[in-house]
């Protein structure tokens, strides 16, 4: 049984003399270690869940992984390329035809006047041995010219020049000139066909509508075939982000 | 002559008496001597700036802070951090006084328990005015809301953390309670949630480390020393707050522990100081030592790095302040009541708030995941709210200990004598 | 002795209520009275700022539930709410749309390096077909500047503001890589975002609370923060939206790059794929054989940014050589 004695704090500061363990200790001993029990338990039971919620992810990435495509989506629905009957069309810009030059003259209707390539070279043979636009006399001889090594003839057809050659010499019409340029460009016309080169717009999902994609020259001018540079003209303005235009960093 | 306490009248029943208990509450809050009303008044004062300013955060979005997408964690987290550690700390009272039987400390350790329910009150907050819509707070909420446990650390966090403050305030209100009415806390009803503290005091802070640690895309937080630096430091800015709210306690109401408690607080504060300092070595020494991914963010933080030095005075003051703070806790006059030991808390406690805040979290966004250099320095708004937030929690803490020493000197205290 | 209530008998000590009351000063208690209402008064005015929120969050908005909760009846009603206050605070009409993953699907995307030259055109598009805030002309993606030689982000700058490309250098757009195993995913606390079952992580804008925990566990730098209300005038709007896309994001939530979902998910392109004008950029079905991006995969040396980490994107990089 225990002894209640009031006592005022603060004021005595005798030295406690403890003899055995407080009342109060010798039954929460066992709550103590209960308690301690338990919050492990509970620890390793939940880092358990806790592993287990993450381990399904992983697996499940394994079954799409990028390998091996054919796996099992994530929905267990049937692939949607099976029940794919449509195709809708990809549509490749294509020159209208041989370029016309504009001689900046209009008729007597008003409409202006322009000269096809035969007008010209249907009166002159062709000369073979001009390697670049500097060894021409007239016309074309400001024409900025970087394509390797190319003469003019390697694409240009003399025996019609309102069309093209193949390098076997076969003609081809400037709407199918892609044929010419991937003839020596093999892996970039590859690239193109799987998307991997040119952009395209429209539909990445065929049977849902279609796609445009552009023509070898919409982007490369066959004379001066590298992209050219630009500029950019948008950038997000973060806040507080200090500009390092061209800064080169250690 | 014994009396028991069973004969006194106003032991009754403790639920009829509560009312008169809460009365008797509202009357401590608003009874002092005039230093008493200028603390409250000026605590008040900042606490409604505070309020204000996140009344305009919260309608002209976060905007008003100076965060970005680049440093989206500031000085609000920040001072989570630190408030998580001063509450972590008030463990290191609890365990001699109900382990080792500490009977000297057994008188104060109350005194820890209200500083953990300010810091928890404090973290809470500091959380809230951290969300980008506080009037979604309601989702949290499991059952009525998604609660993404146990996967989410910050779900962890939200129950340990309110587990805590719920523990303390039962314990504290328990122990108030039963002294109030004159009677003998009946062990059954606390002991069991001071041992819980122990273990659930170690857990809020680990909690918190893992938040930050568990993170890949942070190198420099992703350290498995996080969750052991935290708690060590919160070991030594806990008992060092603790005990300088004792020394302004004895400066304001003349309440004076014996110092055996606050010995023992500067023994615990110079093992836990060393250890904090080891392993802040470790951590120097693996970034600088390997290089790599995770000495972006140190070469920042202690150097500069790209022309941006914004973090370098706070990191070497901090450390020089812990420096100081350790050896001033290891000299002679720290154990007893001296300047130097004030002067040791205070250097401890800005050295580790300075090195939780700017030394931790910060860094960890600085360079950002995608290597740029946003610096970061809180803006006006963020500096009024965070001390809106200490002003409550020093008003709570100022209450509730003003409710403890009162209830210690108008009642006399029942003492449990065993044979 | 039992009646007694003397302080000085130490059987019965009174109890310290109404200690308010003892010395009878009611002066005092005038005092406290009148300190009282003037705090309130203040901590009123403090907070009155916050009384403009119903005007921008109506109740229904409050109490609406997660996507995941929402019946068909409940999504056409929070859309048709949506496209009012979009009326309402835009001046632009819109329509939003609610696309399913479609099923079978699992989307990849991918870049060449080789080929992107930093023109910054894809970071347009997003801008402009997300609705985003035009006050800092923000977007999903970043566009990185890198030097020829390395990989290292640290060595990468993305103000760069000049002719591009540099001779040494290489650019790198960085957006959301929609990752089969996402930490933004597993670290928010209230489910506001996960991975759906075509792979793309979304965020309902409704749900998020703001924490921003994402944000910092998020390796690529691909989450924003609205950190106040999207500025765009009625003429910019996009009115196609999406609701778990380019709606026009709240104050306050996290917002990603969502692979254009309301454009992919009919089947479309991305609109940065559509912007880019070196056609650097490859999308489709990652589990259709014939598909371009499958094609890209196979064929090229692929490779994804930070795989040490194990967040496994479903976003590639690759050279032409």
């Amino acid at each position: 049984m225990t002894e209640y004695r009031y006592r005022p704090t603060s004021v005595d500061n005798r030295p406690r003399v403890r003899t055995g363990k407080p009342a109060w200790r010798k039954r929460s001993g066992v709550s103590l270690l209960a308690i301690l029990a338990s919050c492990v338990l509970g620890g390793v039971i939940l880092s358990i869940s806790f592993l287990w919620f993450q381990t399904p992810e992983l697996h499940r990435s394994e079954k799409t992984s990028v390998t091996n495509p054919k796996s099992q989506p994530l929905s267990s629905v049937e692939d949607s390329t099976k029940t794919k009957s449509i195709k809708h069309k990809i549509t490749i810009n294509q020159p209208a035809g041989p370029p016309r030059i504009d001689i900046g003259l209009t008729s007597m209707h008003g409409e202006k006047l322009s000269v096809a390539c035969s007008t010209c070279h249907t009166t002159r043979e062709p000369n073979i041995a001009n390697r670049s636009t500097a060894d021409l006399d007239e016309f074309h001889k400001g024409m900025s010219f970087s394509h390797g090594n190319l003469t003019c003839l390697a694409c240009h057809n003399p025996k019609d020049y309102d069309s093209l050659h193949l390098a076997d010499r076969t003609a081809v019409s400037f709407q199918e000139v892609m044929s010419l340029c991937s003839q020596c460009h093999g892996t970039q016309r590859r690239d193109y066909d799987h998307g991997a080169h040119g952009g395209m717009t429209g539909y990445w999902d065929l049977s849902r509508g279609p796609r445009v994609r552009n023509n070898c020259v919409d982007c490369h001018n066959p004379h001066q075939p590298k992209f050219p540079k630009m500029n950019p003209t948008f950038k997000p303005r973060d806040r507080f982000l200090e500009s390092h235009n061209g800064e080169h960093h250690e | 002559m014994t009396v028991d306490a069973r004969t006194d009248p106003m032991s009754a029943h403790p639920v009829r008496n509560y009312p008169k208990f809460l009365w008797w509450a509202l009357g401590e809050a608003t009874n002092g001597n005039l230093p008493f009303y200028a603390w409250m008044l000026a605590l008040t004062a900042i606490a409604l700036v505070g309020a204000n300013a996140w009344a305009v955060q919260v309608v002209d979005g976060m905007i008003v802070t100076n965060m970005t997408d680049h440093v989206s964690w500031g000085l609000y987290i920040a001072n989570f951090t630190f408030c998580v550690g001063l509450a972590a700390g008030g463990v290191m009272m609890v365990i001699p006084a109900y382990l080792y039987d500490d009977e000297e400390m057994h008188k104060v350790v109350i005194i820890g328990e209200i500083v953990a329910i300010s810091a928890i009150i404090m973290c809470t907050l500091s959380v809230l005015v951290d969300l980008g819509r506080p009037d979604r707070f309601w989702h949290m909420l499991p059952g009525i809301g998604r609660f993404n446990w146990p996967m989410s650390m910050l779900t962890w966090d939200v129950i340990v953390l309110n587990g805590y403050l719920l523990i303390n305030l039962h314990i504290v209100g328990y122990l108030l309670y039963m002294r109030f009415l004159g009677q003998r806390p009946n062990p059954t009803w606390y002991i069991p949630f001071v041992m819980l503290s122990i273990a659930w005091a170690i857990s809020i802070h680990t909690v918190t480390a893992f938040l930050y640690c568990g993170l890949g895309g942070r190198p420099f937080w992703n350290t498995s020393l996080l969750a052991p630096r935290f708690l060590a430091s919160a070991f030594v800015s806990g008992p060092s707050f603790i005990i300088l709210v004792m020394r302004v306690l004895r400066i304001t109401t003349g309440y004076t522990a014996s110092p055996a408690p606050a010995r023992l607080l500067i023994q615990i504060i110079r093992v836990a100081m060393t250890v904090n300092l080891i392993m802040l070595a470790s951590e120097i020494f693996t970034m600088f030592y390997t290089g790599g991914s995770h000495l972006a963010a140190a070469n920042y933080l202690f150097f500069g790095s790209h022309g941006r030095s914004g973090l370098v005075p706070w990191i070497w003051t901090a450390i020089g302040l812990n420096l100081i703070g350790t050896m001033l806790f290891f000299t002679k006059s720290a154990l007893e009541r001296s300047p130097a030991r004030i002067l040791a808390c205070l250097c401890c406690i800005v050295g580790i708030w300075i090195e939780k805040g700017m030394g931790l979290i910060i860094p960890g966004f600085i360079p950002s995941t995608l290597h740029q250099i946003v610096e970061y320095t809180p803006s006006l708004t963020e500096w009024k709210i965070t001390a809106g937030i200490w002003a409550v929690g020093l008003i709570v803490m100022t209450l509730l200990l003003k409710m403890m020493i009162s209830v210690q000197k108008t009642r006399e205290v029942l003492e449990l004598h065993v044979e | 002795m039992n009646s007694s209530d003397s302080p000085s008998s130490p059987s019965k000590p009174p109890l310290p209520i109404l200690s308010i009351l003892d010395n009878g000063s009611t002066r005092r208690t005038a005092l406290k009275g009148v300190a009282m209402t003037l705090g309130l008064a203040a901590f009123g005015k403090a907070i009155w700022p916050l009384t403009t929120i119903p005007e921008n969050v109506s109740v229904s908005e409050f109490l609406q539930q997660h996507y995941k909760e929402l019946t068909e009846d409940d999504k056409t009603a929070v859309f048709k709410r949506l496209a009012a206050e979009t009326k309402q605070q835009y001046g632009a009409d819109v329509t939003i749309s609610d696309q399913r993953p479609i099923p079978g699907v699992k989307f990849a995307y991918a870049i060449n390096l080789s080929k992107c030259n930093g023109n910054g055109k894809c970071m347009e598009a997003c801008n402009k077909e997300n609705n985003h805030h035009r006050g800092v002309d923000q977007s999903y993606i970043r566009v990185l500047e890198m030097s020829k030689g390395s990989l290292d982000l640290g060595k990468g700058t993305t103000t760069f503001d000049h002719t591009v490309p540099q001779d040494d250098k290489f650019y790198m757009p960085v957006q959301c890589q929609q990752c089969d195993n996402p930490p933004c995913v597993t670290v928010c606390p209230v489910e506001a975002t996960w991975k759906e079952e075509d792979g793309i992580v979304v965020v309902d804008y409704n749900w998020c609370i703001g924490c921003r925990y994402c944000e910092a566990a998020c390796p690529y730098h691909a989450r924003r923060f609205n950190w106040e209300k999207p500025e765009l005038s009625a003429e910019e709007v996009n009115p196609n939206q999406g609701y778990l896309s380019n709606r026009i994001r709240p104050q306050g939530t996290m917002e990603k790059c969502h692979f254009c979902l309301h454009r992919t998910r009919e089947g479309r392109q991305p609109a940065c794929l559509e912007a880019c004008p070196t056609g650097a950029r490859v999308f489709g079905d990652i589990n259709d054989p014939e598909s371009d991006i499958n094609w890209v995969i196979k064929n090229k040396r692929v490779f994804v940014l930070k795989e040490e980490l194990g967040t496994q994107p479903s976003f590639f990089y690759f050279f032409d050589s």
